[in-house]
């Protein structure tokens, strides 16, 4: 089913409408609640992290939004409309990159738009910017199997922009990176997104990387999936992970998501994880 | 036919093609295939001396000379040509009818459970029954000429064929299935993109392993039957005791299965040069 590029303005399209969404999965005969009755606005243009321990059901949430799971209770709505199966207008990064490994980098990029109506010239222009975009100008024809953990994760980011979704899902992108790889790889995705701005969802278990990207954090709690918390972040936009305001609100999420002891809640100690 | 000693290669993904190679590399290289020649000329030397020397009766082991003569003689004067394009000729048809059958069913049953378990049983059923035993009643139906041993051999490289294309279909990850469905591909994208190269490295230990099977059997199901071909040659030279032409014989199929395995293995490094796998120390 091809489908056609949105070119409308962003900052108008990407408003993702979850309402009381609930989803079970059947093993051995048992039913388990995987996310009970999940609420939430995400506005056209928004960074939202979602942050949780594993196994809170947040890629289930996200399988749900990219339209992978039909199977479930409650609503999903992009712009307004109740969403049905998969569709380019919603993107997704997994954690693992999910690079063919028979493709070149390029290819793996084109892929995304193979059920796209443009021409073979705006294909390939398409590709080329949004491989520079993550900044892998020099790699288009290499394998996957030749590109480190960081550029492949990089070149799947490229592909899930590459077909100008509205809304950008990101499953713990970054989550198998190294530290410092991590960082960079996270202000690239500020910038990507200030460039793009289109509306993205970031998944991850790691709070400061939540703090550090997101507009808005929201807190999801296990057994069963839920939400716990929408927290506003009322930092600057450049954000220090190092500022007094940041580590509190850390503290607060790590809280919330009930992963602090109490002799854990805003002690000295904790400064000097991040220090 | 006492020593019919048929070797098959396993079925396990062999060389890739690897990186370009640099001039260190290549020296190590090949000084390495040069360790590789020193146990055949060993040999060679103990066939020389142990000919020479009478140490085995002449019937049973000539000389390597008489040998190499053996080779000519049965090349110039015996038309080994004749037999060696009949032996050719049936492994290459029933490698082509095999592998297609086998690529054609394997697909269908790899996508579709309803062909699976369509077929599943039946194919089952034959092949449990070795060709061998297949060859005596196929023989009767379609004479001693090629068609019988085509047909037979056929099913021999249908077999790992099929079953290496249907779980190469099914051992392509969840997740480019997912990623497919999130690309909106088309069920052809789908297949040409993501199924038949996922597949492919499955596929092509199948058909490798299907064609050295192919050539090992023709010689002997000509054995068995018929009297032509490279099979017929070999169990007559042992009838005869013309144990020089079954040395010559032996060589020639070890090098034609050689160079077989050889075409295969170029064919696989092509088709997979994506691939990086484990290449040995
Ligand atoms: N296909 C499935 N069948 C059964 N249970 C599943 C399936 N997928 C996930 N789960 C369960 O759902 C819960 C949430 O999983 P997941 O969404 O992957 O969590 P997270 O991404 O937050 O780590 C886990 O307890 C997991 O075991
Ligand atoms: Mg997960």
């Amino acid at each position: 089913m091809p489908q056609s590029i949105e070119t409308k303005p962003a900052g108008q399209r990407g408003q993702l409408d979850l309402r009381h969404v609930s989803k079970t999965y059947d093993v051995d005969g048992r039913t388990l609640q995987v996310l009970r009755d999940v609420n939430l606005m995400v506005e056209p243009g928004e960074f939202i992290s979602i942050v949780g321990a594993s196994g809170c059901g947040k890629s289930t949430l996200l399988r749900l939004i990219i339209g992978l799971d039909a199977d479930y209770q409650g609503h999903i709505l992009l712009d307004d409309r109740p969403i049905s199966g998969t569709s380019l207008a919603r993107g997704i990064v997994f954690q693992d990159p999910c690079l063919l490994p028979w493709l070149t980098l390029q290819d793996n990029v084109a892929l995304a738009l193979a059920s796209v109506p443009l021409s073979e010239r705006e294909k390939t222009d398409l590709v080329r910017t949004h491989i520079e975009l993550v900044g892998l100008t020099g790699f288009e024809r290499a394998y996957p199997h030749q590109l480190s953990g960081g550029m492949a994760q990089r070149a799947a980011i490229a592909r899930g922009l590459v077909t100008r979704p509205e809304i950008l899902l990101l499953d713990e992108p970054l989550g198998a990176l190294d530290a410092l790889t991590r960082m960079r790889l996270q202000d690239e995705l500020l910038r990507i997104w200030e460039t793009e701005k289109i509306t993205m969802i970031l998944v991850t278990h790691d709070v400061e990387e939540a703090i550090y990207l997101g507009d808005r954090i929201v807190v999801m709690q296990a057994n069963p999936g839920r939400i716990s918390r929408d927290i506003n972040v009322e930092l600057p936009p450049v954000r220090q992970r190092t500022d007094a305001a940041f580590i509190a609100l850390r503290q607060e999420v790590l809280a919330d998501m009930g992963a602090l002891s109490q002799s854990d809640r805003g002690g000295p100690a904790r400064l000097r994880r991040v220090s | 036919m006492s020593n019919t000693s048929v070797t098959l290669p396993g079925a396990i993904a062999g060389d890739r093609a690897g990186q370009p190679a640099t001039a260190a590399r290549r020296r190590r290289v090949a000084l390495s295939s040069l360790i590789g020649l020193l146990l055949p000329l060993a040999i060679l030397g103990a066939w020389e001396i142990a000919s020479h020397l009478h140490w085995v009766s002449k019937v049973f082991l000539p000389t390597p000379e008489r040998t190499v003569a053996s080779f000519f003689d049965l090349l110039f004067n015996e038309g080994f040509y004749f037999d060696l394009i009949a032996s050719l000729s049936i492994v290459g048809q029933a490698f082509f009818y095999g592998t297609a059958l086998g690529l054609l069913l394997g697909a269908g049953a790899g996508m579709s459970k309803v062909i699976e378990r369509v077929f599943g049983p039946t194919l089952d059923g034959i092949r449990h029954i070795p060709p061998i035993a297949w060859l005596p009643l196929v023989v009767l139906w379609a004479g001693v000429g090629p068609l019988g041993k085509v047909i037979v051999i056929s099913k021999v490289v249908f077999f790992p064929v099929f079953l290496n294309t249907l779980q190469g279909i099914r051992n392509v990850p969840q997740k480019y299935v997912d990623l497919a469905k999130v690309l909106t591909l088309t069920r052809w994208q789908f297949t040409r993109r993501i199924i038949i190269p996922g597949a492919l490295p499955s596929i092509l230990v199948g058909i490798r392993y299907g064609a050295s099977l192919a050539w090992a059997l023709v010689v002997v199901a000509e054995g068995l039957s018929g009297m032509k071909g490279i099979g017929f040659l070999i169990f007559r030279a042992q009838a005869l005791l013309m144990t020089d032409q079954l040395l010559v014989c032996m060589v020639v199929i070890g090098l034609i299965g050689f160079l077989i395995d050889y075409g295969m293995r170029r064919l696989e490094g092509r088709l997979l040069r994506w691939k990086q796998g484990f290449e040995g120390h």
